[in-house]
């Protein structure tokens, strides 16, 4: 009896877990099937949903473009920065907040939320300036400090209300322990709140992988350039040749997907565990 | 595994805090030097295989030459054709003289713009670099470019390039900044095969006939229509917009100053009545001139307004269907009109060894050169003595040169952006929202109105 | 359960400076300086005759005037705002609802929890252009709609229509990231507090009201704020997708801004409507700033 009726739930779950899934990957089933349609395809006077001439041509433009590789290249040195930056940064700076309750921490938060709300055509003239004045132009970090200047703030805003939440006591047993702050800090808090930072992880990795604003201003040479900047490029040369930019799109987000499934077994690890045993 | 993680993270995040604990300066320093470090690890690792060729070959070159003065040049060309020429031709420069040795770079239009108006203020802007001819008065206004009047007269050859063109170069009191290296102008594409079916042998020749035409081809059920271009919210939209304004109408055209004109209103009505017939879609509002021309390839507009570059990407049609070329249609009396567009190239201002740039210019633009460009990169020279043999598409090419004749320049006017807007935006109201033309025309004209009354067009 | 602030001394004050000042000072260096010189930016006239050839004056206010009086930029002002509110209602309720669904254990909800976050993780500019392609006039959208008898609109071309199409993208977007930051605020949760909950008899209904949204206060007014703040300032999505038009019937506070400095020139309006942006977004976060003083008091 009770077999069944667990049974029962996990059948419903799952049908509205597929039907979700199928409404919010649909649209990159479509991306992905229209790059490798043909021209006369995209262009038919019927829309299919699969290719029925099935052709690599789209990819094959973008796969031999002179700089695709180093532009990929590229591509992961501003996300790995970035997460770098604001992970050094932002959780030390999430827990302080998180933490303590000191003087002036108003200040603190309110700059850091302000900092979220400069828009990217407001920054990026007196950035461009100061980054020249102290010779960060054209150097693979000028854009993940500006990237950073907006991911850090992301981290202590969400990651402030985890630190809040892990209890006192584990922070005290440590330091009686003979811990001081700094290792309290990294040996008992991080471990304590690591699905948030995980989380921080992924989303600063991406607000690296996917900028386009800054890195496009910043770096102009094409040695420099990671691949959103590119799509502009394809965008003027293709028009609407959809399947050609759809291949390029692909592209850029494939190495999302595969880092993510690498890391899924992590995230979902570290949720379950979070919510099962604690 | 989860543990792993956690250690794993706990480790970096240990390094990177020990690390900072021995500077006081707090971890900002550290974490830029950190990845700094890195940054450079990988410049001086060689680039990857498939680096830009211009670079790496740059780079072979100055260690030869030697006290060559070292000159960056930027540039959009993005066609497979001119991107290739464009490095090529440089590399030729650099071993025809000892003075300066040019690197080509790439910078995508959107962005070459950006890095003007910055550059601008902050001094770092290229030795030499190209600019869309509209846009040019904008920067010269900005002082992105030098002046090289003096230089060029010396020269001797400035009569031989044709005024439209040449003038996008000047600012107001007509000193040049640079010069026109290629130019192009907006004709009709037709797909004949289309027009033959609707009972027509010949292409548009007048206004009256092409809006005939038009409904006569559109075709509904098939996706078909008769007409196809962009009206986009940008300079390329302005750019295929300005001809239909200037279009004579009872045998007057007007200029874009005077856009309350009768011809104006009409010619704007004309383009307005294809879309509330449904001659032409109104998605014309969201398409670029390629998506306009994909669409004719595609064999869904019977007619097409393109430009001279685009008889470069006829292969695209690969003979599913005859095509021709004729002038833009106008008013029963008159000439057709049509605008220019081209590239030009300047020298920008703190250019080092200018004199020597100025010489690269000359030669980029000399008679031979620009007879040259033009057939590789499917242009019009801007020189009346160069002349282009185009191996492909001749007869395409003489509408088009034909078409020059009556082709007018944007401006030149530094504040051309403001009035490409209003005149996108009185379009578009008439396209999208029904707005009456001469309404939407009149509403144009009181931002250009006033704009034109302090700096007058030429 | 919740963890206490530690109380107040010296060596504690100091502790916490070291956490927190290197992340504020990156920030004072890195923004301090463009929030300073758009500021000043945006009381002069600038513009493209004398950025550089001098001869700016002090103009005060007058931009702004000028801005407030001009139709385009009290509509970009509306759109602004439509965006950001509709956006916000659908992520927040939906991104809610996915959170709590995929928070149950079953064994698809962690795979598909993790699928469906892959379209937050697309950059901007490919949803932008992958949004163009689908709700174009014959397009996947109205070819599903067709399917059930349903004739689409022309949703880029139309200015009633356009926005709505640029909203559907955004929330397809949004709806995973919302999920994703509130689904870590449940994990937070202790599943003690449920356990003696259930026990006491309390239905699935009042363990939400009871247990859930009180613990959630705090995740859920970042995830609010946090939301606020990215799609008031939203930029590249449109202006890869409608580029602004048809009619500025798209075009949003980020986009007139970057295009009056960028395209236009006219670089103290420019800045002067980035400031607007920017106010816009210091009341909210002012205002979040109170809720939050008032949930540590």
């Amino acid at each position: 009896m009770f077999k069944t009726r667990v049974g029962k739930k996990e059948f419903f779950n799952s049908v509205i877990a597929i039907i979700i899934a199928i409404i919010f990957l649909f649209p990159i089933y479509w991306l992905a099937q229209i790059s490798f349609k043909s021209d006369a395809e995209t262009f038919g006077k019927v829309l299919t949903y699969f290719p029925h001439e099935f052709t690599f041509d789209p990819w094959l433009v973008n796969l031999t473009d002179a700089t695709f590789l180093l532009s990929l290249r590229n591509s992961f040195i501003n996300a790995a920065c970035t997460m770098l930056i604001t992970l050094v940064l932002g959780v030390p700076a999430a827990y302080g907040m998180g933490r303590y309750k000191v003087p002036g921490s108003n200040v603190f938060l309110l700059t850091f939320l302000v900092s979220q709300m400069l828009p990217a055509s407001l920054t990026l003239t007196p950035m461009y300036l100061i980054f020249n004045k102290i010779g960060l132009l054209g150097s693979h970090i000028a854009a993940p400090v500006a990237i950073a200047a907006t991911s850090i703030p992301f981290a202590i805003v969400t990651l402030r209300p985890y630190f809040k939440s892990v209890p006192v006591a584990l922070d005290e047993a440590a330091r009686l322990d003979g811990c001081n702050s700094l290792r309290a800090f990294i040996s008992v808090m991080i471990p304590a709140v690591k699905t948030g930072i995980i989380t921080i992880i992924v989303i600063s990795f991406l607000n690296g992988w996917n900028d386009l604003v800054f890195s496009m201003t910043f770096n102009v040479g094409a040695e420099m350039r990671p691949l959103t900047a590119n799509i502009y490029k394809f965008q003027n040369a293709y028009g609407t040749k959809w399947n050609c930019i759809m291949a390029y799109g692909t592209i850029l987000v494939i190495p999302v997907i595969l880092l993510f499934i690498f890391l899924q077994k992590y995230i979902i690890g570290g949720l379950t565990a979070g919510a099962v045993k604690d | 595994m989860k543990k792993i993680l956690a250690l794993m993270l706990t480790g970096a995040m240990c390094l990177s805090l020990v690390a900072c604990g021995g500077n006081s300066a707090g971890s900002t320093d550290n974490s830029n030097t950190d990845s700094g470090s890195a940054a450079q690890e990988s410049a001086d690792t060689p680039a990857a295989p498939a680096a830009d060729s211009s670079n790496t070959e740059a780079a072979a070159d100055s260690s030869a030459s030697g006290s060559a003065t070292e000159v960056e040049l930027w540039h959009y060309f993005d066609a497979s054709n001119d991107k290739e020429a464009i490095i090529e031709w440089v590399d030729e420069y650099n071993t025809l003289q000892n003075d300066i040795h040019i690197t080509a770079t790439y910078v995508s239009r959107e962005e070459l713009m950006n890095q003007y108006t910055i550059g601008a203020l902050s001094g770092e802007l290229p030795d030499i670099g190209m600019v869309d001819s509209p846009d040019m008065a904008s920067y010269i206004s900005l002082g992105v470019f030098e002046d090289i009047t003096a230089e060029l007269n010396a020269w001797g050859e400035l009569d031989k390039f044709y005024p439209g063109p040449l003038s996008s170069c000047m600012d107001s009191d007509g000193n040049l900044y640079g010069l026109p290296q290629n130019s192009n102008c907006l004709a009709l594409a037709c797909n004949m095969d289309l027009l033959k079916a609707a009972g027509y042998d010949h292409m548009p020749t007048n206004v009256d006939e092409f809006q005939e035409m038009a409904a006569a081809t559109t075709d509904t059920a098939n996706g078909v229509y008769g007409f196809a271009m962009c009206c986009i919210s940008t300079e390329e939209g302005t750019f295929q917009i300005i001809p239909w304004l200037r279009s004579n109408y009872n045998g007057a055209g007007v200029n874009v100053d005077n856009l309350t004109a009768d011809s104006a209103v009409h010619g704007l009505g004309v383009l307005g009545d294809l879309i509330s017939s449904g001659s032409m879609s109104k998605e014309s509002v969201n398409w670029t001139q390629s998506d306009a021309f994909n669409q004719f390839v595609a064999g869904k507009a019977a007619m097409c307004e393109v430009g001279t570059w685009h008889l470069a990407m006829t292969g695209d049609i690969n003979g599913a269907f005859e095509y021709d070329f004729c002038l833009l249609p106008t008013g029963s009396t008159g000439t057709s009109t049509s605008t220019i567009g081209g590239e030009n190239f300047g020298i920008c201002t703190g250019a080092d060894n200018k004199a020597a740039c100025v010489d690269f210019l000359k030669w980029l633009c000399s008679k031979e050169k620009e007879g040259e460009w033009a057939v590789t990169a499917g242009k019009i020279p801007t020189r009346s003595d160069s002349v282009a043999n185009y191996d492909y598409e001749q007869d395409g090419f003489a509408v088009f040169v034909d078409e020059m004749n009556y082709a007018q320049a944007r401006g030149p006017h530094p504040e051309w952006p403001t009035i490409g807007e209003a005149i996108y935006t009185a379009a578009q109201a008439v396209f999208v929202d029904g707005t009456d033309p001469a309404d939407a025309l009149s509403k144009a004209m009181e931002t250009i109105a006033p704009i034109v009354a302090e700096t007058p067009l030429p | 359960m919740k963890g206490k602030q530690l109380s107040i001394d010296k060596r504690k004050r100091r502790e916490a400076y070291g956490f927190i000042l290197p992340a504020f000072l990156y920030m004072l260096l890195v923004l301090g300086y463009p929030l300073i010189y758009n500021v000043f930016l945006s009381f002069k006239n600038v513009n493209v005759k004398n950025l550089t050839k001098g001869g700016s004056v002090f103009v005060g206010l007058q931009n702004y005037i000028e801005l407030f009086q001009n139709d385009t930029f009290l509509l970009v002002i509306k759109n602004t705002f439509v965006f950001t509110i509709a956006c916000l209602i659908f992520q927040f309720t939906i991104g809610f609802a996915f959170a709590i669904f995929f928070y149950q254990k079953f064994r698809l909800s962690g795979p598909i929890r993790g699928m469906v976050l892959v379209s937050y993780m697309m950059p901007m500019a490919v949803t932008g252009l992958l949004g163009k392609n689908i709700f174009s006039n014959l397009g996947l959208i109205n070819n599903l709609l067709s399917k059930i008898g349903i004739t689409g609109p022309e949703w880029l071309v139309n200015t009633s229509t356009a926005l709505i199409a640029v909203i559907i993208m955004n929330c397809w977007v949004g709806i995973p990231f919302n999920m994703l930051l509130l689904i870590s605020g449940l994990t937070s949760i202790s599943g003690e507090v449920y356990e003696s909950a259930s026990i006491d008899g309390a239905n699935w209904g009042q363990r939400f009201v009871f247990i859930t949204l009180p613990m959630m206060k705090g995740s859920m007014l970042a995830v609010l704020m946090l939301g606020f703040i990215y799609t008031f300032r939203a930029f590249d999505l449109m202006y890869i997708m409608t580029a602004g038009g048809p009619l500025n019937s798209t075009d949003v506070l980020g986009t007139y801004s970057y295009m009056l400095s960028f395209t236009q020139f006219q670089f103290s309006k420019g800045s002067a409507v980035a400031m607007v942006l920017f106010v816009c977004l210091f009341i909210v976060g002012l205002f979040y700033l109170h809720l939050l003083s008032k949930e540590d008091d």
